[in-house]
């Protein structure tokens, strides 16, 4: 892929959960506060204390193209980023279930797919986000972290915590 | 229903005969109150009558949003429980963070009003419109998170957010808690023990819907800018990173860290429960609730010692005080154990911690001994005890049936003058702070609504001598003694206005810490934004919103009031007002509270002698209604 294309950047153990990132997203592109319509998506585990965002990098492979039957989704070649074009597009949602990242959406109301498209250049989400946990800009071998590096601090106590869960939660 | 940021809808729920019923928002309510408790307030006057019992059917639930609920607006994501308290059979609230309050606004709902009770155990499910109560049989007596989790779990979303009790609202601990996102608590005056006497085990809660204001453009960009400015605020900056764990320095340092049941305000041991200490060691990450770029939670897991396995969030200033100083112990892991217990089981740190205080110190005077506690040697500085008593508390067994009923009634129960340790106004136990050390805080512990109560008029500016910010709200001619702490001149102007400010964030609803240092957000803040979201541009003068401040404040006095609360009532325990401050920078010191009692009243237009509102003052804030 082209070097130069800029990508959001995830630093998963800087994210404190707090969502902004989702209604900064939602007030642009449906000029509402929504959160169930944002182009991303942060899931959180509130037993381990954990938050994690979910975005539209756009991944390298993307199955959302490959699955597509009519070629509605695209790459542009130039920002390396993926599109959906809405003329093509017969609302079959197999992008919606391909996406790893679960933030390629249809919205029921309007009836069409949503998905993120770094706000042309300028996203939001990387705007407002408090702690850097997200960032826009072009990958290179520092920049990127580790998406699990986060995770695997919690692995030790996801055992366990699931086991007392398991057992009723007692204390 | 034309005003915006709201969804024009009230939602009611009778468990009794299992209905729903959906009223419009009155649109009135809107210049008459904003929002929050305010709308609560309104209903639980009107329908809870006077001499209700607090946890019979009759009482009435409120869970409550302000117009910029599940905004951008910074810190907006709070939400209010109102009911008749158990703790203290008055006004009660208890605000909470977390991801609630959005939720329902995004299902399409200003407030739930929960009303009956349920004959067998259930939880109530609102997804956007539909709407169910379910059988909780399988979830009673689990834990707050273990329900939560199981809720989320059995209806295949883990974004429904779930407002639960535990053992202890089920068992009515009289300062049960209902319990957000696993560990955030909506802690104060028993809420927890309201749904448990209700058979009602969760609140669960899924919105897929919208929140739209009136400008949106001019909304977002003054949110944008409001965020820059809690990002930019110094205080802000170390809360976010040290959370509230910054205070206990803080109160160390001037003498006001409760030690030892409130007898001193210095604390041998308080490094070990400092920020400095505890961060480095135990915190694994730091976590915010909805629409907060400070974030001040801390989640934290202890390696070793006695509570090594222990991950929890937590927990705040007022836990470490509560469970650590206050009880003489100077261990970080027992507080954040205590934390966990009180958590899982749902209910409030700061009255469990108040109430052993209460017992440890009755027994360590030799007021009461091991006949009354089964069996229990009680001493400060004994985390085992404490821990072990909790558990008692939340499953009620033994001298814990005694303790759960708070420190007031556990008094008067054991008597033999065990009433001087319990250390409550009006039956709630006192928070985090001594009136002999910061004087405004002693005023406002006395007449706060629902007791004692840290959040409701809690001066900051005083405290930390903003002397520039003080002249600007109160006038440079009552300097400098408005802000020395150890006068009662002039402070109740501080607590008059700063509860007034207060009020209005409690209408809105937004947190405690976007008003809390200045020059974060104020009056002229949220009267610039409010027209912006709501399009009333009634909500955009100081004035008015000063007047819907002294209404909603006015209105609560008059619901305790009607439960026969008077100026005789709003007193603090004699520890505050006659054992001098036996060390420390406020050594020597005791609050002299009748002239300040008497400011405050002429302020609020209150008559000195009963402490009631006069009629005047019914009537210029268009109260008469509730007459
Ligand atoms: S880049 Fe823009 S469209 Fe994509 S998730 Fe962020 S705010 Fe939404
Ligand atoms: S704005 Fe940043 S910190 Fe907040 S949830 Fe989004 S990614 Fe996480």
């Amino acid at each position: 892929m082209s070097t130069l294309a800029n990508q959001l950047i995830i630093d998963y153990s800087k994210c404190t959960g707090c969502r902004l990132c989702e209604l900064a997203c939602s007030a642009k592109h449906e000029g509402k506060f929504q959160p169930s319509l944002a182009r991303l998506k942060i899931v959180k585990y509130d037993s381990l204390g954990l938050d994690i965002p979910n975005v539209c990098p756009p991944c390298e492979e993307a199955p959302c193209i490959e699955v597509c039957p009519v070629y509605a989704m695209r790459r542009d070649p130039v920002s390396n980023m993926v599109y959906v074009v809405h003329d093509k597009c017969i609302l079959c949602k197999s992008c919606v279930g391909a996406c790893v990242n679960g933030v390629i959406r249809l919205d029921t109301y309007a009836m069409k797919i949503i998905k993120c498209n770094h706000c042309d250049g300028d996203p939001e989400c990387a705007k407002i986000c408090p702690t850097g946990a997200i960032t826009y800009g072009p990958v290179s071998s520092i920049s990127t972290v580790d998406r699990h590096g986060k995770v695997d601090r919690y692995l030790r106590e996801v055992k366990r915590v699931a086991s007392v869960e398991e057992a009723g939660g007692d204390v | 229903m034309s005003s915006k940021g709201y969804m024009g809808r009230i939602l009611r729920v009778n468990l009794s005969d299992g209905t729903f019923h959906i009223d419009p928002l009155p649109s009135e309510w809107i210049k008459e109150y904003i929002g929050g408790d305010g709308f609560a307030a309104h209903v639980l006057y009107t329908e809870v009558k006077a001499g209700t019992d607090p946890l019979s059917e009759n009482n009435k639930l409120m869970v409550s949003t302000g117009p910029i609920t599940g905004t951008l607006w910074p810190m907006s994501g709070r939400t209010v429980f109102v009911s008749k308290a158990p703790l203290t059979g008055i006004w009660g609230e208890s605000h909470v963070g977390g991801f609630l309050g959005p939720e329902l606004k995004y299902a399409g709902y200003d407030m739930l009003v929960v009303e009956g009770k349920s004959e067998e155990p259930v939880y109530i499910l609102i997804q956007d419109s539909d709407l169910q109560i379910i059988s909780a049989d399988d979830l009673w007596g689990s834990t707050t998170d273990h329900t939560t989790v199981s809720i989320q779990k059995k209806h295949h979303d883990p974004d429904i957010q779930v407002a639960a009790i535990g053992p202890a609202g089920e068992n009515r601990v009289r300062f049960a808690s209902i319990m957000i996102n696993h560990a955030r608590a909506a802690g104060r005056t028993g809420m927890g023990a309201v749904m448990g006497s209700k058979n009602l085990k969760a609140i669960a809660i899924r919105g897929t819907g919208a929140v739209e204001v009136a400008d949106h453009e001019g909304f977002v960009e003054l949110a944008k800018d409001a965020h820059r400015r809690v990002r930019e605020n110094p205080q802000a900056k170390e809360m976010g990173k040290w959370g509230t764990w910054i205070l206990t320095a803080v109160k160390q340092e001037i003498g006001e860290l409760p030690t030892y049941n409130h007898k001193t305000g210095v604390f041998s041991g308080w490094e070990k429960l400092s920020g400095d200490f505890i961060r480095p060691r135990y915190t694994i990450s730091d976590r915010a609730c909805f629409g907060c770029s400070l974030g001040c939670k801390k989640v934290n897991y202890i390696p070793d010692g006695p509570f090594a396995g222990t991950l929890e969030e937590g927990p705040e200033y007022e836990g470490l005080m509560a469970i650590g100083s206050s009880l003489g112990i100077a261990d970080y892991p027992t507080t954040l154990k205590a934390n966990q217990i009180c958590n899982k089981f749902g209910m409030d740190i700061i009255s469990a911690g108040a109430t052993i205080g209460f017992a440890i110190e009755s027994f360590v005077e030799g007021l009461i001994n091991e006949n009354d506690t089964s069996g229990i040697t009680l001493k400060w500085d004994d985390s085992k005890t404490v821990i072990k008593l909790l558990k008692m508390i939340g499953r009620r067994e033994g001298f814990g049936d005694v303790l759960a009923e708070g420190s007031k009634r556990a008094a008067e129960f054991l008597g033999r003058g065990t009433e001087k340790f319990a250390l409550h106004v009006k039956g709630m136990e006192i928070s985090g702070q001594d009136g002999r050390t910061h004087r405004s805080i002693g005023l406002g512990h006395a007449t706060g609504a629902r007791g004692a109560d840290h959040l409701r008029s809690l001066v900051v500016v005083d405290q930390l001598g903003y002397e520039e910010v003080a002249a600007e709200r109160w006038g440079a001619d009552k300097l400098p003694e408005i802000i020395n702490p150890y006068t009662e001149k002039y402070k109740a102007t501080a607590v008059f206005e700063t509860e007034n400010a207060y009020a209005i964030r409690d209408t809105l609803i937004v947190c405690w810490y976007s008003v809390s240092w200045p020059p974060i957000f104020w009056m002229k803040d949220f009267a610039e934004m409010l027209p912006l979201a709501t399009g009333e541009q009634y909500l955009g003068k100081v004035e008015n919103l000063i007047t819907i401040a002294e209404r909603q404040i006015t209105l609560k006095r008059m619901f305790n009031a009607r439960e026969g609360i008077t100026r005789a009532d709003d007193r603090l325990p004699d520890r505050f007002t006659k054992e001098p401050m036996p060390e420390g920078p406020g050594k020597g010191q005791v609050v002299n509270l009748e002239p300040m009692l008497n400011d405050y009243y002429r302020l609020r237009g209150w008559d000195l002698e009963t402490g009631l509102p006069t009629k005047e003052t019914i009537k210029r804030l268009s109260l008469e209604w509730a007459l």
